[in-house]
């Protein structure tokens, strides 16, 4: 089953729906997020940023399972978090702060493992690359940066190099509104938004701007069509635009160079965009507070959710793992009076606690199905002592051999006390059978 | 009266209950006779798994008379067999419990059912009584164990085989126990492993004997290393029999303790005094109490006295056992979350890895020669098992390596530095790999470096090995060497030279080491490792090796292939390798290649048409591996040569659709353009020469494309510009003078690639002049495509220059898809129909064109 999830920057839960059937799911309370506040993790459970009143000093990130409508978790990073993501397996969630600062948490402890500055001013979108490798920032002072976790972690060499970053991209001029990375590892191309009216395409390998895209209005949203033949760039006056990666592009498009076509029903502002491979979808959320499906093939629109009065500013497209075999340790279980949820988040990372980077914690549970074809040995067990018995090479093999010679000895031993029996009998039978008639005939002749 | 009483076939349900009786009757022994020829057992295992005698598995349709026939066959088997098991003669009884244990095995569901407790009551006995023999308990722990395996495939009787299983623990840890043979002890550790895989409470309440059970054993030294390995793996899968995260963590707690105190004793005099300490340290904070050791109750009682004198070999044995026993725990499904220590696992690897048998020097008064000796010959092995335990760390962890992975990369790069022997480099090439792949771009840009100087040092003499210990050490003079089966190959000389001869041979030319040559093992390793550097960072930060190692691996596969399939029969390699192993470096070899050319971005890759030469003649060699993967990699590399960038299915051009998809596709891609232009004709002729490639949508879109000759032609994008000059001009007969020489030749497909190569890279300028010149012939392009297919066609037969049905065929074929790149491309790329959207130098063109269009 594919989910669309969307919330909304104004409280009215999270909404789910069935993408193909349309069915309204479970609705998850109390949620205000900001733009890119909200993220799945590992497919396990929703979490979503908080908007908090600008007079906290501190963040929130809830959690949410699949199957109770109720915010199970509540986290309070130290600063508030706007954008949140986590990698595709779940094992980590990044946070960025009003502040330029990226939070790395570990999501099965709950541990702040890194925290560092990205951003002069406050970030405002963060995605993983298709191999969860690298880390992919933007901020509201309009820059780029391309992050390897590998780095983050590693102390040595980044006290050697003078950035922390593989890329910075600055073109941009105002803040960047959204990122998304392609497909292909290190080949992958990041297209950004931002409010300068732009969207940039980058490439990562090489690290420069590869095309730039002027729109005719603020790109709030975008998102790659899976093939990577165009992107679809939903803009603040309610369009989403169709804009060409390696598709044909000519010049004569209404809308501006590599602009081929615009998608537009929205009275209000686009805000955010996902793709759904299956059935070739484009979602797309607006400021109205509907969530509309379009056929990205048709330009059609197949259906419409209505999530709030709000303006919608995060949808995803997931597929959640509802009775996932996922079982926490038995404390963190009985601390938390059974919850599937993993741990609270860290508000601090803990420096003096250099114990605690000592251990980790891992589900080894299998990935893939117990073999379903068990192993016997008796065939196998067979074979080898035949095969011993036929070189009657072992002592085993031997000591069977012995034991069942000396079995055959003594049933022979029983034999032969029976011969040996039963001769005597016959002989002590003939002897008196001989005495008798000798007496007889002595008697006879007595007799006669 | 059942002589001529025939059943259908072989597959008739009719025969089995038949057979069945005729095994029971002439086959398996009695009471009565003598069992003569055990080796007739296994003849009847065979059958009665061939056929399934004993399955008793029909369809719906079959007579019922005849599955009463059947089950009554089965009844008398089970009969006899029970009768074996009972009887006193050893050998019988022997055979009775193995054809029972197979019974469990093979019969049905219902009657494992039905009667698995009168089996596993007839058969326990044999497990408890001291005085069977070893071959009759080894057997009937064997047996018992796939009772247990089959009665674990049924959940809905858990319960009652806990119950069972219970009682077996305590006869099995006997047996463990006992001084008696390996084989007994083995059968025992086999099925303990069964039931804590399948029944685990059974073992709770044994936990703590078992637990001393197999360590004591483990740490005897008296048993051989295969007995060895299965101890560990059960003491590993013991903590599952409580499934708790506790069990697990102390288990853990109390290896790793047990090993750090092994090595104290055997690297005493070898590392410094810290090590050990900060192994523990990290293990047991400071203020908790140490955990009992392993085996706790047996050890307090012995260890005080036996450690002393415990052989050197046997505390290796163990150290080694142990740190099998951490890998199969780290890698092992468990029920449950657990905290894995995974920096002190880390140190315990880093302290093996570090002692290398040196002695410091302040440390030399306490060592022998003679302990150094011992030290060192059982070091190898020691390294071996480290290397295996960080494999098992990075697969356990998965993606939450990533805190430790930068210590990880460290280890790996230093202890690359200093080690030599086979073994251990091919390990350390295959846990490189494994953190590639796992961990993406970011590692790759660490450790990319890394691998390409070790693969440079390993692979490097290669060539000197390859043209025999006598030939010239000289790498100039060998990399001309390896170049000449290629120039033979072109019968025509040309003008147009390989690109890499005019290359120079930087880097080649890096100190080569004089080492000794690394095994062909080793070298395998090195090329697997550097397919997945390629794999996975093959374009970020990658330009400063990228040359070299295009050049090595093109070099190494060229150099693979020379000896190998032209002349199998030479068997110059037999004398030292097996040629199994020489087919696998070709493979690796081969392997490497394709990612060097699948992964090249920047530019065109520059071996392209030699790989493709190569995996064209490989793919010849019918019936082998090679064949099969070089036929997967010119599947691979097609793509490469008629490059698209397709959008999702529904986009497709060629299909029809409704109108305002028409529009809509039309308006992006020309596929849709509206159809029936002037050059039909010409169209229709190109298909009636090419049959077999009619229903190529992306043939037919450029196809399309040529119809609409419009005149953004050639302005934009000359990305082909060179070779559509040479191909157009010199198959319809205009003066292209410096084309002049090219005869289309079927081996010029080479060659006009790689003089289109050169002229994109170098001479893009010129490919604008030659524009001009070509748009002429273009306004009849209809007329023209079909005459230049025709030519290279025609004289492809005509020159069969391979003497060989085979080659001579595929070129035709090569040659045909040639035709369409460099007639069509060009115009496809021209139009922006951007096929090379994922084209290897297309982006870059494309790209930057637009960005300067933007300035």
């Amino acid at each position: 089953m594919e989910v669309v999830v969307a919330s909304s920057s104004i409280d009215g839960g999270i909404g789910c729906w069935d993408v193909h059937t349309g069915a309204e799911q479970l609705r998850y309370k109390t949620c205000v997020s900001p733009p890119h506040g909200l993220a799945c993790v590992g497919q396990r459970f929703l979490a979503s940023s908080q908007l908090r009143d600008p007079s906290a000093n501190s963040g929130c990130i809830l959690y949410w399972s699949w199957s109770k409508p109720q915010v199970e978790v509540r986290s309070f990073p130290s600063e508030p978090i706007q954008p949140v993501a986590a990698n595709r397996e779940g094992t980590y969630i990044v946070g960025g702060g009003v502040s330029g600062d990226i939070y790395l948490w570990e999501v099965a402890t709950g541990r702040q493992l890194r925290k560092w500055n990205a951003h002069y001013r406050a970030v405002t979108c963060l995605v993983f690359s298709d191999d969860d490798s690298l880390l992919i920032s933007g901020s509201e002072d309009g820059s780029v940066k391309v992050w390897s976790l590998f780095m983050i972690f590693d102390d040595m060499r980044r006290q050697r190099s003078d950035h922390l970053y593989e890329h910075n991209f600055s073109e941009h001029t105002l803040r960047v509104t959204d990122i998304v990375v392609g497909y292909g590892g290190s080949n992958a191309i990041i297209v950004s938004a931002s409010t300068d009216r732009t969207c940039k395409v980058w490439s990562l390998s090489k690290g420069k701007l590869l095309r730039n895209i002027v729109f005719p209005s603020i790109i709030d949203a975008i998102v790659l069509d899976p093939g990577e033949h165009v992107f679809y760039a939903g803009s603040r006056d309610g369009k989403i635009y169709v804009a060409a990666l390696s598709a044909e592009s000519t010049s004569k498009s209404n809308y501006g160079l590599h602009i081929i076509n615009s998608l537009s029903n929205h009275s209000k502002a686009v805000t955010c965009l996902a793709y759904c491979a299956r059935g070739n979808l484009l979602l797309s959320g607006s400021d109205d507070g509907m969530v509309r499906v379009w056929d990205a093939k048709t330009h059609n629109i197949v259906r419409v959710f209505k999530h709030a009065k709000g303006p919608v500013n995060n949808i995803l497209v997931v597929r959640p793992e509802l009775n996932f075999n996922f079982q926490p340790n038995s404390q963190a279980s009985s601390r938390r009076h059974g919850s599937l949820l993993p741990p609270v988040l860290d508000k601090y990372r803990n420096p003096t606690d250099e114990d605690a980077d000592t251990t980790t914690v891992i589900g080894l549970q299998s990935t893939c199905r117990k073999s379903i074809d068990p192993s016997y040995f008796s065939s196998h067990v067979i074979n080898n002592q035949i095969k011993e018995l036929q070189q009657q090479g072992s002592s085993a093999a031997a000591e069977m051999e012995t034991e069942r010679l000396k079995l055959e000895c003594t049933r022979s031993m029983q034999m032969v006390q029976q011969w040996k029996k039963m001769y005597e009998n016959l002989h002590q039978f003939c002897v008196n059978e001989l005495l008798d008639s000798d007496q007889a005939g002595i008697s006879n002749g007595n007799s006669t | 009266m059942a002589a001529f009483n025939y059943f259908k076939n072989m597959y008739d349900v009719d025969m089995k209950p038949r057979l069945l009786r005729t095994l029971i009757k002439e086959r398996v022994p009695d009471d009565k006779h003598p069992f003569e020829n055990p080796a007739e057992l296994s003849t009847v295992v065979s059958l009665i798994k061939t056929h399934g005698l004993l399955s008793e598995s029909f369809s719906k349709s079959t007579d019922q008379k005849l599955l009463d026939n059947w089950k009554s066959a089965v009844d008398s088997w089970v009969e006899r067999v029970l009768l074996l098991v009972s009887n006193n003669m050893p050998d019988k009884c022997w055979a009775g419990i193995c054809l029972l244990g197979m019974t469990c095995q093979e019969c049905s569901s219902d009657r494992f059912l039905a009667s698995y407790t009168l089996w596993f009551h007839k058969l326990l006995p044999h497990i408890q009584s001291p005085g069977d023999s070893h071959f009759v308990k080894v057997a009937s722990c064997a047996s018992v164990s796939d009772l247990f395996t089959r009665l674990g495939g049924f959940p809905n009787i858990k319960k009652d085989g806990t119950s069972h299983a219970g009682k077996l623990i305590q006869p099995v840890l006997k047996l463990l126990n006992d001084d008696s043979s390996e084989a007994i002890w083995e059968g025992a550790i086999q099925m303990l492993c069964t039931i804590i895989t399948y029944f685990p409470s059974s073992v709770h309440r044994h936990y703590d004997s078992a637990e001393v059970a197999i360590a004591s054993k483990l740490l005897s030294g008296k048993c051989g290393v295969d007995m060895l390995k299965k101890l560990a793996h059960c003491l590993a899968l013991l903590p599952k029999s409580r499934g708790d995260e506790d069990s697990w963590s102390l288990m853990i707690q109390k290896i790793l303790l047990l090993l750090n105190a092994h090595l104290n004793d055997a690297f005493q005099g070898l590392e410094e005094e810290g090590k050990c300490k900060e192994a523990v340290r990290l293990l047991v904070p400071p203020g908790k109490d140490l955990p009992p050791p392993l085996g706790a109750q047996i050890l307090s009682g012995e260890a005080s006295d036996n450690s002393t004198r415990k052989s050197e070999q046997s505390l290796m044995s163990s150290v080694s056992m142990l740190m099998l026993c951490c890998c199969t725990m780290l890698t092992s499904s468990y029920p449950v979350q657990v905290n894995v220590p995974v920096r002190s696992l880390l140190v315990l690897v880093e302290r093996v890895l570090m002692v290398d048998g040196s002695v410091p020097h302040a440390l030399s008064a306490f060592m022998t020669s003679m302990q150094q000796e011992l030290i060192c010959s059982e070091l190898p092995v020691l390294h071996l098992h480290s290397l295996e335990l960080l494999i098992a760390i990075i697969k356990g962890t998965r993606s939450q390596l990533l805190p430790y992975a930068a210590s990880i990369v460290r280890l790996i790069t230093a202890y690359f530095k200093r080690c030599a022997l086979p073994e251990l480099r091919i390990k350390v090439y295959s846990i490189t790999r494994i953190l590639l792949i796992s961990m993406g771009v970011g590692m790759a840009v660490c450790l990319a470096q890394e691998v390409i100087n070790n693969a440079f040092v390993d692979l490097n003499l290669i060539t000197n090995e390859s043209v025999g210990a006598s030939a010239s050490t000289n790498l100039e003079a060998s990399s001309e060497a390896l170049l000449q089966p290629c120039h033979r190959k072109r019968k025509h000389g040309t003008s147009i030279g390989y690109p890499e001869e005019q290359h120079d041979h930087s880097g080649l030319q890096v100190a080569a080491p004089i080492l000794a040559i690394s095994p062909i093992s080793v070298k395998i390793a090195a090329l697997e490792a550097l397919e997945a550097v390629l794999t996975v960072g093959g374009a970020l930060k990658s330009e400063s090796w990228r040359s070299d190692v295009d050049l090595l691996l093109i070099k190494t596969a060229t150099n693979s292939l020379k000896w190998g399939w032209a002349s199998e029969e030479k068997s110059i390699f037999q004398k030292n390798e097996p040629t199994g192993i020489w087919v696998d470096f070709q493979l690796a070899a081969l392997r490497a290649l394709l990612s060097s050319l699948l992964s090249s971005v920047r530019v065109r890759p520059p071996y392209l048409s030699q790989g493709l030469e190569l995996f064209r003649r490989g793919k010849q060699e019918t019936g082998t591996k090679l064949a099969e993967f070089c036929a997967h990699a010119l599947l691979a590399l097609e793509v490469l040569i008629h490059p698209r960038a397709l959008p999702l299915t529904d986009f497709s051009p060629t299909s029809c659709y409704s109108s305002e998809q028409v529009k809509f596709s039309g308006s992006m891609y020309s596929g849709g353009l509206n159809h029936g232009g002037p050059f039909t004709s010409g169209i229709q002729g190109i298909r009636d020469n090419i049959s077999d490639l009619d229903h190529d949508d992306l043939y037919e879109s450029w196809l399309e494309n040529g119809k609409e000759t419009v005149d953004i032609m050639y302005t934009e994008e000359p990305m082909f510009g060179g070779e559509e000059n040479l191909n157009v001009e010199g198959s319809s007969g205009t003066k292209v003078p410096e084309e002049k020489g090219m005869e289309p030749d079927a081996t010029n497909v080479n060659v006009r690639m790689e003089g289109n190569e050169d002229e994109i890279m170098v001479e893009t300028d010129q490919s604008h002049e030659s524009v001009a010149q070509v748009q002429e012939p273009v306004s009849s392009r209809g007329a023209t495509v079909p005459e230049s297919i025709g030519a290279s066609l025609g004289t492809e037969s005509a020159s069969d220059h391979a003497g060989n049905v085979f080659t001579s065929g595929q070129d035709v074929l090569v040659a045909k898809g040639d035709g369409f790149v460099n007639t069509d491309a060009a115009i496809a790329i021209s139009e922006k129909i951007t096929g090379d959207g994922l084209d290897f130098d297309g982006p870059e063109i494309l790209w930057e064109n637009s960005e300067s269009d933007d300035e």
